[in-house]
């Protein structure tokens, strides 16, 4: 018995008018709740792993107007009855297994019965707009307790701190020197992402070096592994990676065209296209991965076989 | 592992006991940094750029903020209460297994807001707890104590043992952007010229067989009202700005607080008579105090005492309650028995509400330290 992924969505911009952070994390929570054919108000918790946002909102969490726009248990609370808690994690690329470690924990306490993870990332006004590591994507995933599966057993997460200034992004405040600024507008925030030479090389050896210390703490061969789901998508990373682990490409989830260089969303997009090639249910062992600033690395087991 | 998953009819998510969960949990030890500037509410409104004839200490009760000088930022705001903390603590930066940043602002220098890496990874870089797990989470004024949810969690099921919520709030530039708009009494940046600096910290772990901890902890969202309080990267100035409709959001939680203070306690078995503290989110003096009416018209009964230190420190986002609850321990006006409850208060509108009794932690703080 253990956490089971109900049901996946992942989405591209394409189609939505404005394809605002919350928007795209909106449609894609409702794209995911007719997959699961659940209602917004079984939702317990919302967590949202999203980072970049169009207007970079500082508060409140995100997750909360996502809660909202979707419509789950608003209304006042009486003694009794169900809400929703909802907040949001930042950890780059890795928040959407952190989150899943979260719920997968509170599922398994019985504090949560059907929780949600919702990402987004979009142009967050970039000083340099060719800088944007990422492709403007929504996903949600459902999670839920099944008494049959073994589900998410096992989540790891390291850093490697010595790597910490290949990959920062961040606000900066910039004077304004326009004659058609606001009357009293000074200056705006803008948003900055560097990313050094090397970073992708360092990147694959921090994901090699994690993935092996872990399956060794789980005793676990890589040819135990019947299916990866990798993150980053870019050939850069996922082709080095395929090789210095030994796993061949046909066990690897990649993520369908359109949604390549999705960036939070991504571990989302690919299990998308392992559901829906039924690669997921297939697979006895699957290990999603995540490598990226921090130099950080998470992952996690999902076991389709109870233990 | 046994499964114990019986869901009660709760609208909170609520961690107690009955969760079933294989271990206590407590606060072990907290941490606080201010910083080393003081601005008083006067020198503020004398900033103001227009006559705004507002009389924000009788209105707030609060007196002086702490403010960030040269140097200091959410990052040192952050590891240096993650150091005190640890200076109150049995334990070793190394024994920290998970670390969770928790602050709105994420300053690192003083007009850079960090995103990736998450401050979370600095923070524990500065303090020596390279092994830890870490991540940053965001849940406005209610961060820290929802850290201390998860973290709860984790060490109620054994997955870790011991963990640190920490938090840095540089967001006095909220209120220097405000000083340069406000008009009047009404405008919705009123409830910026409240804020002052502060970091905190707080260490969770495995209870000693014994020691009664947590009693309960339960978190939700009123999410009906999420735009009643929102925050932007300013124009103005570097920093934010946040516009609050102030009077409606306290309509919403006086309202609605009540009958989730009657599920905490309900769950905990226990009335609000038995508290001997309660920590509320410090917003005003006036608004706790009709919060408390409201309680004890509803509930029937009121807590030993209320705390506010709104005076000296104003309303220090994140941290405002962890801030609070060292003063008093600090102060040794807790003691050994004495059952604490923090009462978070967010935009969101997240209600946070956990109760949790002191136990020898005290022996750490004040004279004896």
């Amino acid at each position: 018995m253990g956490t089971r992924i109900e049901a996946v969505s992942a989405l591209t911009s394409r189609g939505l008018r404005k394809p605002t952070a919350r928007r795209l994390a909106e449609a894609a929570a409702r794209t995911c709740l007719e997959h699961a054919r659940r209602e917004p108000g079984d939702i317990d918790m919302l967590i949202n792993a999203g980072i970049y946002r169009e207007d970079n909102m500082g508060e409140p969490a995100l997750a909360a107007l996502i809660q909202e726009d979707i419509g789950a248990n608003l209304g006042q609370p009486p003694i009794g009855g169900q809400g929703t808690f909802s907040f949001d994690l930042m950890n780059g690329i890795c928040g959407v297994i952190n989150a899943t470690q979260l719920e997968a924990g509170l599922l398994r306490s019985g504090i949560v019965r059907l929780g949600a993870i919702v990402t987004s990332d979009v142009d967050p006004n970039l000083v340099d707009p060719r800088s944007a590591p990422f492709r403007p994507a929504g996903g949600a995933m459902l999670l839920s307790w099944d008494d049959s599966i073994a589900g998410f057993t096992d989540f790891c997460t390291e850093t490697f701190p010595e790597y910490e200034d290949l990959f920062v992004s961040g606000l900066v405040w910039r004077e304004r020197h326009r004659l058609h600024a606001p009357r009293q507008a000074t200056g705006q925030s803008q948003m900055v992402i560097d990313e050094k030479p090397g970073y992708h090389d360092r990147l694959v050896d921090c994901a090699e070096e994690a993935t092996r210390r872990f399956l060794r703490r789980l005793g676990m061969g890589i040819g135990e592994i019947d299916l990866l789901v990798p993150v980053p998508s870019f050939p850069d990373f996922l082709d080095p990676l395929k090789v210095r682990l030994g796993i061949p490409g046909d066990r690897i989830a990649y993520v369908t065209e359109d949604l390549e260089g999705a960036y939070t969303t991504g571990p989302i997009a690919a299990l998308q296209a392992a559901v829906k090639s039924g690669r997921l249910g297939e697979a006895r062992n699957t290990v999603m991965l995540a490598a990226g600033a921090g130099i950080t690395v998470a992952l996690a087991l999902y076991r389709q076989t109870l233990p | 592992m046994t499964e114990t998953r019986s869901k009660a009819d709760h609208w909170l998510a609520l961690e107690s006991p009955n969760s079933g969960g294989h271990w206590g949990c407590r606060i072990e030890s907290v941490g606080v940094k201010l910083p080393t500037g003081t601005l008083t509410t006067r020198n503020l409104m004398n900033q103001a750029k227009h006559r705004t004839h507002i009389q924000l200490e009788r209105l707030t009760g609060i007196h002086e903020r702490h403010v960030v000088g040269p140097g200091e930022n959410s990052f040192t705001l952050a590891a240096g209460a993650a150091r005190d903390c640890l200076t109150h603590s049995q334990h070793q930066a190394s024994d920290i297994e998970m670390l969770i940043s928790t602050s709105i602002t994420r300053s690192k220098g003083r007009s850079w807001q960090s995103f990736e890496p998450p401050l979370s990874l600095y923070v524990k870089q500065a303090i020596g707890a390279a092994q830890a797990a870490n991540f940053d989470l965001s849940n406005a004024c209610a961060g820290m104590l929802t850290g201390v949810f998860v973290l709860q969690d984790l060490v109620t099921r054994g997955e870790i043992s011991c963990g640190m919520a920490v938090s840095g709030e540089y967001i006095s530039h909220l209120s220097w952007n405000a000083a340069k708009q406000i008009r009047s009494l009404f405008s919705k940046q009123l409830a910026s010229l409240t804020l002052g600096d502060a970091g905190a910290a707080v260490i969770v772990e495995r209870a000693p067989d014994g020691v009664p901890g947590i009693d309960v902890i339960g978190f939700t969202t009123l999410a009906e009202h999420s735009r009643l309080c929102l925050a932007f990267p300013s124009t103005v100035g570097p920093g934010a700005q946040m516009y609050t409709k102030s009077r409606a959001l306290q309509k919403v939680a006086i309202e609605d607080m009540a009958p989730l203070v009657a599920e905490v306690i309900g769950e905990a078995g226990i009335d609000l008579a038995d508290i001997d503290y309660l920590i509320p989110h410090q917003t005003s003096a006036r608004a706790i105090r009709q919060g408390m009416q409201e309680f004890a018209r509803r509930l029937g009964a009121q807590p030993k005492h209320v705390v506010v230190n709104l005076e000296e420190y104003g309303n220090t986002s994140s941290t405002t309650l962890f801030v609070a609850l060292h003063k008093y321990l600090e102060e040794q006006r807790m003691h050994a028995g004495d059952r604490v409850m923090l009462l978070a208060l967010a935009s969101g509108i997240e209600i946070g509400i956990a109760v949790f009794t002191i136990d020898e932690q005290v022996d750490h703080y004040g004279h004896t330290h």
